[in-house]
């Protein structure tokens, strides 16, 4: 399934909303989704995974990415509401040691992690 | 999908060869007529005086442009363009059809039947020429395409011999099946997903008593993957471990190879396991980066997944991995294998999954290591039900009789 992508911000950073799958088929989609927010300086990456019910290895690969790279411009990256099957993969290859896994919008804002 | 047009002579592209015309007329003066026209204009002309004998020459000469006529005995003009249309090697012929009656049905049906422009029998000098050359300027676009998709094709072909050898080499990287030492056999699978696979894995004696054995999944597929596949296992080899890392404990291993192999540009990585066997202490010593495909399977019946969740190699730098050691009884075989193997859907989309997986294994306990993983291997094929897997699938079983 194709991947679409919105824009939408929030006071100090992006959320962006995404529908689909995050596999290697979608992976030039995502990056220059994810290149464009970070080349405008934005310093909070918020991924509204809500939407998405499938992440591969490839995907896994991206995501590690792109946290790497904001984090070279002093930047972070967050998850917002990954589904089950998604957070499962997420967590095998703990992937929340990286970003940030939150269950709404208002927590990733501020940062407030709550246990898992 | 067509089947490419062939092309006998290769064109040369600085000083072209000039144009050639068919025409195709039953009548000899009006036939003889254009023909001359032609020719002043500069164009190679061949004549044919009916349909089977235009064929003919369509089919040898291949002429840039055909002009024919529409009533001809026996094969008429529509007639001839239907069977060009149809035929694979002639189907890009351009085709101008003269008619003598050109209302606008005739020429739909004309066009309709395969014809690509129309000439008035009653044109002006000046009509035929522009006719002429506007089928001649499609013939040549439809020229350089046919070129240039020959040219990918042979590229293609080019590549995928170069990948086929690539792949014949990466091949040789695995251990073949059989005994590594007295009381440890191991049996494996490799199946690639397209020729060369980024799966990766061996046993390998280090001492009597001492075996080391990995496997390794790099993520993407093709060329890139199987090139680093082949680096990393450079880096895995004894005398590499004892320069690099110092020891061959595996989460050393792994905390060594987390540093030297970091994420490329485009977010690839490996998951891994890497173990090490002491078959005195009959202890087994293991780590894995983010590689959930490593199954213990019990003489007694039992099996254990053994993964830990870590992130995969390269994705921070800063972490350890740590080995986690396990006593080994007479019996145990232990499974390491690519998640491409349980990763395959079923016509509606359902994984066959590890739980299926471990269930597969058990069953097969009591048959021999060979049949166990051959067995395995059938199963995933009869859950997807064709043998081409989507992702690259390596298994390899290794059973410990000591």
């Amino acid at each position: 399934m194709a991947m679409q992508t919105k824009e939408r911000p929030v006071p100090n950073g992006v959320i962006l909303e995404m529908t689909g799958d995050l596999t290697y088929a979608n992976r030039e989609q995502f990056k220059t989704a994810v290149e464009a927010i970070r080349q405008k300086g934005c310093r909070h990456l918020i991924l509204n995974m809500a939407e998405v019910r499938f992440v591969d290895s490839s995907g896994l690969g991206l995501l590690a990415l792109v946290s790497q790279n904001f984090r070279l411009s002093q930047g972070k990256v967050s998850m917002l509401k990954p589904q089950s099957y998604v957070r499962e993969i997420m967590g095998l290859a703990n992937i929340q040691k990286l970003i940030p896994v939150y269950d709404n919008e208002q927590d990733a804002l501020t940062g407030h992690q709550q246990a898992a | 999908m067509s089947t490419p047009v062939k092309i006998s002579t290769p064109r040369n592209v600085e000083t072209p060869a000039p144009q050639t015309v068919l025409v195709v007329d039953d009548e000899p003066t009006a036939r003889v007529a254009l023909a001359a026209r032609l020719k002043r204009l500069g164009y190679r002309v061949i004549e044919a005086g009916d349909g089977k004998a235009g064929l003919e020459a369509l089919r040898r000469e291949r002429p840039d442009l055909t002009i024919l006529d529409w009533l001809m005995p026996e094969m008429d003009g529509p007639s001839f363009c239907e069977l060009v249309r149809r035929d694979p090697e002639l189907l890009s012929s351009q085709i101008l059809m003269m008619t003598s009656h050109d209302q606008p049905e005739q020429i739909a049906e004309g066009l309709a039947r395969g014809a690509d422009d129309f000439l008035s029998k009653a044109a002006s000098k000046y009509e035929i020429t522009a006719r002429v050359q506007a089928g001649m300027r499609s013939a040549t676009l439809i020229r350089r395409l046919e070129d240039v998709t020959e040219e990918i094709l042979n590229k293609q072909e080019a590549l995928e011999r170069e990948l086929q050898s690539a792949a014949r080499y990466v091949e040789t990287l695995l251990p073949a099946s059989g005994t590594v030492v007295p009381g440890v056999q191991m049996v494996r699978a490799y199946r690639p997903s397209l020729a060369l696979g980024g799966d990766l894995f061996n046993i390998v004696r280090w001492s009597d008593d001492f075996l080391g054995l990995y496997l390794l999944d790099a993520s993407g597929h093709g060329v890139s993957p199987a090139l680093r596949s082949a680096s990393i296992s450079t880096f895995l080899r004894r005398d590499s471990l004892l320069h690099h890392v110092g020891s061959n404990d595996p989460g050393a291993v792994l905390t060594e190879a987390n540093k030297q192999f970091p994420l490329t540009e485009n977010g690839h990585y490996f998951t891994i396991v890497f173990a090490s066997l002491d078959l005195r202490c009959r202890t087994l010593s293991y780590a894995t980066a983010g590689h959930n495909g490593v199954l213990l399977h019990r003489r007694s019946g039992e099996t254990c997944w053994m993964a830990q969740p870590n992130l995969p190699l390269g994705f921070d730098s800063s972490t350890t991995y740590a080995a986690v050691e396990l006593p080994i009884t007479p019996g145990d075989r232990l499974y390491l294998l690519s998640d491409g193997l349980y990763e395959v859907p079923d016509p509606s989309g359902e994984l066959w999954g590890q739980a299926r997986l471990d269930e597969t294994i058990r069953r097969l306990g009591e048959r021999p290591l060979t049949e166990a993983v051959s067995g395995t291997i059938a199963e995933a094929i009869r859950w997807q039900g064709h043998e081409q897997f989507p992702d690259d699938v390596a298994l390899m079983g290794v059973e410990i009789a000591l």
